[in-house]
């Protein structure tokens, strides 16, 4: 093993600390047991990580955090990472939702998969303080045939400003390289790319540092208020989910001239979109496809594949934000709903998780 | 000292490389989170060849148990692992194991117990345990699950006393963490020496009669022996731990203290926080209060003295207990230290708090706090860290209102009741018109995106008119529905845990019929189903099974995604054979899952219930017309049974957008056959070889990416062996349809 490392910083326990901030799918559990093990096993570091994810479990929030110290050091504390020396950002749609810039303080260094300025992603992201560094993790996975995690694992690296290219390397070939030796190039390529394109912008504002995100939210319901047993009298509560994040950059867009409104995207639209209502269809009473309530859209497209007139097509949902043919569920009553995020609140529970295999068959 | 290397895992992966290395013969478990990681991990081993020990998935933990204490009966090294409410279901077992003297090794990922259902950390469940005649090991960090594996195993089998090592979900289980591994297998296998018992039920030569009926005048005796073989256990683990120090430098002792010698208030913590304690310590240490912290590294045998040496100078004692034995004045921890004080004739005032319950994150400056409590007169001697009374200022919004009867009933079908074909005859089942019906589960559920299990129940109720009250058991569907304090359901729901679901909604019919026909309550036209997985038929298999043969008058409606999914895809009796999952990994040394999917219509017909039904998102007419049926006997005949073919995206490993044509292939290949068994008459309802349709079965295995490895052709003996099973099932079930006799 090399020699160990020295800690340029560490907090009053005597940790280097790290969160990772993501989406389900793009591989930040898998970067953060990789940063983990680069602590423990390539710089000689004591090192622990672990990782949380949201009520879903595709395109949902999900954190990982990492914690190294020095070898001697005793490894004690078990729970997250409140105040970040490294915050690396998957994904900015993650901007304004959760709290995802929480402890963030002058010595943070940021790192965030953006294809954005350094200015714009202050303003998106209303970054107070901290180093920044934006890195197109997207365009550099395309590149290399690589993916997103490289390529943030190569900038983290950099922004670190005390390991060496050399170590990831060793690290991705002890690792991958074992398990998908035929993809262990495209990888080294995609944390070179990480490392070499990460440039520290440094943030200067006079606005207060970001508070810690420290223990757990409290609901409306405590134990002086809520119905005994856990019983939940608040029907159908979940409509105030926000589900955007589950999306992945398509919604299904409709056409209502080509509609025959058979009823089969309502057959197979596993989160209650399509608003029928009683209307006429040539000549004859029939319920009629209105629209739909995007607001409950996780954007699987399950309708698109199914719509046997293409009625319903597949559109980038950036390119339609102001969306045609939304029609309210006409069940709710509640004249306002605030969406809400649901945040990463449970654990990662298995190994099968943490590859975060995907549909399309991507690895690592 | 033995050869060491260094690894970065986990608690639960190096309960698992333990177990590798120890190459047990037998593991009998039941996948439950946090505890199946071991499982995984162990199947991984096997699917690469580094042990060939016989991992058996049970149909449930009571099973698992089962398993482990026969193969324990003849003689081998056996390996469990579980948690929560899966322990308490095994619990029956434990003092069988203890009682009759067969060594085992338990391990708990120690998880709280439901109900309501929370998966994470907490040590409500190992508490139910210390009754049990089991050696109990509570190992605080990754480093000493993996040392405390192995020294369990020779522990138990020097004291002929199964042991558990139990330590904390999530915080020591899932945290990956720098530790050390004994290089070579085989010097583990040599700390441990040979197990040569003196009693097995495979000793053909010297046969023993081992579960005696035994009266009151020898149970005492054996129960004495008992006690005598957990106070002899004391030293051997003094022993064992001395000798793994020894032999790998690391030493263990019953218990650990930090800064306890002068402390004026100490805090008792178990598990993970005791390590975050210490630093706790540190800290007010640095401002000159006398503080330290200690903890048991067992629990049985209590190790009270050494306890004690922790204690013995303090003023104050705090003893934190990630549970509670309500109404005793304290967790379990909590009455054992204040025994052992007694004992000790000690007067310190000692303060109990109930902390990190359901897997609450206990931070630094909890214990900061805890321990500055210690210094105040007025702290109460017991409490709750971390509570809230709640804030009924903030604005409930309503969103819906409940769906009425009248709403949900539009009168879409007709129906009527053919007696000379002993059928029900429906009309008017239109696809467009059942958009008609309200919808009784509500959008934003934490389904994955393309899910099949709402789009199965949707269509379900679509064709159920009046009023139903609904039942999930344990699984992805009621997981994604209910997380408090959200529900996504419109009218009444229950959950139970998924042993008991059926029989909990035949107690809730037999009520409401008791209720109706005594007119303490008007009828309400209420059908009532039970949601559950295929997982949950696995393990709730008896309770349906038994409520189909009492007939109760309800629906059973399994979604069949092929595995537990809710866990992380762990394979279920129904997961194809050949498939992966993560307990039946594909390798040199395996091909996926080794027996033939189950098949649940044959089973439940076996009950001879009045109505059964297999059913597919792709035959959406067929589907609601079956709901209609379903209805009609549920509420006139007794029990129904439907089970759809249900997509999971995630772990099949398909696009979302594409799973009704993956659904679809799976019922043309015959894999999934669409028919019903009405009064005992069998009909195919959809044939895909009349329809010209019929595929083989391989090009629907290669659309999901957890089959598509059967496509090569170094599985085509195996593809062979799947394709012919389902033919044969195919041709069996075109025999029924053909003969009314049958």
């Amino acid at each position: 093993m090399a020699d160990s490392v020295k800690l340029p910083t560490v907090n009053e326990y005597g940790y280097y600390e790290m969160r990772l901030e993501s989406i389900g799918g793009l591989g930040a559990n898998l970067c953060g047991k990789m940063l983990g093990e680069l602590g423990a096993l390539y710089l000689g570091l004591n090192a622990a990580s672990f990782s949380s994810y949201g009520s879903e479990k595709r395109g949902s929030p999900v954190k990982s955090y990492i914690r190294w110290c020095a070898p001697e050091t005793e490894l004690r504390v078990n729970s997250p990472v409140d105040k970040p020396h490294i915050l690396g950002l998957f994904h900015e749609n993650m901007a304004g939702k959760t709290p995802v810039t929480a402890g963030v303080g002058k010595d943070t260094k940021i790192v965030i998969n953006t294809a954005g300025t350094p200015e714009e992603t202050i303003k998106l992201f209303d970054i107070r303080a901290g180093t920044l560094y934006c890195v197109d993790a997207l365009k550099s996975a395309m590149e290399t045939k690589s993916r997103i995690n490289m390529v943030m694992l190569g900038a983290i690296a950099k922004a670190t400003g005390f390991v060496e290219l050399s170590s990831v390397y060793t690290l991705c070939r002890e690792t991958i390289g074992k398990k998908y030796p035929e993809l262990i190039e495209r990888n080294l390529a995609g944390v070179r790319l990480g490392f070499e394109s990460a440039t520290p912008y440094e943030i200067k504002t006079d606005k207060p540092e970001h508070d810690a995100d420290t223990g757990t939210p409290e609901n409306r319901w405590g134990y002086q208020n809520a119905p005994i047993g856990g019983i939940n009298p608040h029907i159908g509560s979940t409509v105030s989910n926000d589900l955007s994040a589950s999306r992945e950059g398509y919604i299904p867009l409709f056409i209502p001239e080509k509609c025959i409104h058979c009823g089969l995207c309502h057959t197979t639209c596993p989160d209650m979109v399509f608003r029928f209502t009683e209307g006429e269809y040539k000549g004859r009473r029939a319920m009629k496809n209105r629209g739909l309530d995007y607001h409950h859209c996780k954007g699987c497209l399950r309708c698109v594949n199914i719509c046997p007139t293409e009625a319903l097509v597949a559109g980038l949902e950036r390119e339609h934000i102001k969306k045609q043919h939304f029609i309210r569920n006409k069940d709710l009553i509640a004249s306002r709903i605030d969406y809400e995020d649901t945040g990463a609140n449970s654990w990662i529970t298995g190994e099968s998780y943490m590859d975060e295999k995907r549909p399309d068959g991507g690895v690592v | 000292m033995v050869k060491q290397r260094v690894m970065f895992e986990s608690g639960n992966e190096l309960a698992a490389y333990a177990a590798k290395q120890i190459n047990y013969h037998v593991m009998g478990y039941y996948p439950i989170t946090p505890s199946t990681q071991i499982a995984e991990q162990l199947d991984v081993y096997k699917a690469e060849g580094g042990h060939d020990t016989t991992l058996m998935p049970a149909e449930g933990e009571h099973s698992a148990a089962g398993i482990c204490y026969g193969a324990a009966a003849g003689g081998g090294r056996v390996f469990n692992a579980t948690s929560a409410n899966g322990l308490l279901y095994a619990l029956e077992q434990l003092p069988v194991q203890s009682g009759t003297r067969f060594p085992m090794v338990l391990n708990v990922a120690c998880r709280t117990v439901s109900g309501p259902l929370d998966i994470k950390g907490d040590h409500s469940d190992i508490m139910y345990t210390l009754n049990t005649g089991w050696i109990i090991l509570f190992a605080n960090d990754p480093q000493a699950v993996y040392d405390f594996n192995i020294c369990a195993l020779k522990i138990a089998e020097r004291a002929m006393l199964p042991a558990i090592v139990a330590f904390d979900g999530f915080f020591t289980s899932h945290q990956k963490r720098k530790c050390e591994v004994i290089e070579d297998d085989a010097e583990v296998k040599r700390f441990l020496g040979d197990y040569k018992p003196e009693f097995t039920a495979l000793d053909v030569e010297n046969p023993v009669t081992i579960g005696s009926y035994m009266n009151e005048p020898d149970l005492i005796n054996n129960k004495y022996r008992l006690h005598l073989a957990m106070e002899k256990s004391r030293g051997i683990i003094d022993e064992v731990f001395a000798e793994y120090a020894a032999f790998t430098g690391r030493s263990y002792s019953q218990t650990a203290g930090y800064m306890t010698e002068d402390a004026e208030v100490v805090l008792f913590l178990l598990g993970s926080s005791y390590h975050t304690a210490k630093t706790a310590v540190d800290k007010l240490r640095g401002e000159g209060a006398k503080v330290g912290v200690f903890t048991a590294n067992i629990l049985r045998p209590f190790p009270a003295d050494m306890l004690y040496t922790h204690c013995k100078n303090a003023k104050t004692i705090i003893i934190g207990d990630r549970q509670d034995s309500y109404g005793a004045g304290g967790g379990n921890m909590t009455l054992e230290i204040k025994a052992m004080l007694q004992e000790k004739a000690c007067t310190a005032r000692v303060l109990s708090r109930i902390y990190g319950l359901g897997g609450l994150d206990f931070y630094v400056e909890d214990a900061i706090s805890l321990l500055r409590e210690g210094f105040g007169g007025d702290a109460p001697d017991f409490d709750y860290i971390g509570k809230y009374p709640g804030n009924p200022e903030s604005e409930l919004i309503t969103y819906f209102n409940p769906v009425t009867q009248e709403e949900a009933t539009p009168k879409l079908t007709e129906t009527s009741f053919d007696e000379e074909a002993n059928k029900l005859i429906v009309k008017g089942v239109r696809v467009n018109e059942s958009t008609r019906m309200p919808m009784r589960i509500a959008p934003g559920h934490g389904a994955c995106p393309g899910c099949g299990i709402p789009v199965n129940v949707n269509l379900l109720l679509k064709g159920i008119e009046g009023n139903v009250v609904l039942l999930f058991q344990t699984g992805c569907g009621m997981v994604v529905t209910t997380g408090y304090p959200k529900t996504a359901f419109r009218v009444p729901y229950i959950h139970n845990l998924f042993q008991n679901g059926a029989a909990t909604l035949s107690g809730l019919v037999e009520v409401y019929s008791r209720l109706v026909s005594r007119g303490e309550m008007p009828d309400r036209d209420i059908t009532f189903v039970m949601v559950s997985g295929d997982g949950g038929m696995d393990i709730g298999m008896g309770s349906a099974l038994g409520t189909a043969i009492r007939n109760n008058g309800l629906i059973i409606f399994e979604y069949d995604n092929g595995g537990y999914m809710n866990t992380g895809y762990q394979l279920s009796y129904s997961t194809p054979k050949g498939a992966k999952s993560s307990t039946s990994h594909v390798g040199k040394h395996q091909a996926g899952k080794d027996f033939f999917h189950k098949d649940m219509p044959m089973i439940m017909a076996g009950t001879h219930l009045p109505y059964l039904a297999t059913v597919a998102e792709s035959n959406p007419s067929d589907f609601l017309r079956k709901a209609v049926k379903a209805k009609y006997y549920a509420q006139n005949r007794g029990t129904v049974y439907m089970r759809a073919l249900s997509a999971c995206p995630l772990n099949w490993g398909d696009k979302p957008e594409r799973e009704r044509q993956v659904i679809e292939a799976g019922v043309d290949c015959c894999y999934f056959p669409l028919f019903e068994i009405e009064n005992g008459i069998t009909t195919i309802t959809y044939n895909p070889e009349e329809k010209n349709k019929k595929i083989p079965v391989t090009d629907w295995l290669k659309m999901m990416g957890r089959t598509k490895h059967l496509a090569d052709e170094r599985y085509s003996e195996l593809v062979k062996n799947i394709q012919d099973e389902t033919d044969r099932r195919w041709t069996r079930l075109k025999a029924l349809h053909d003969s009314p006799v049958l």
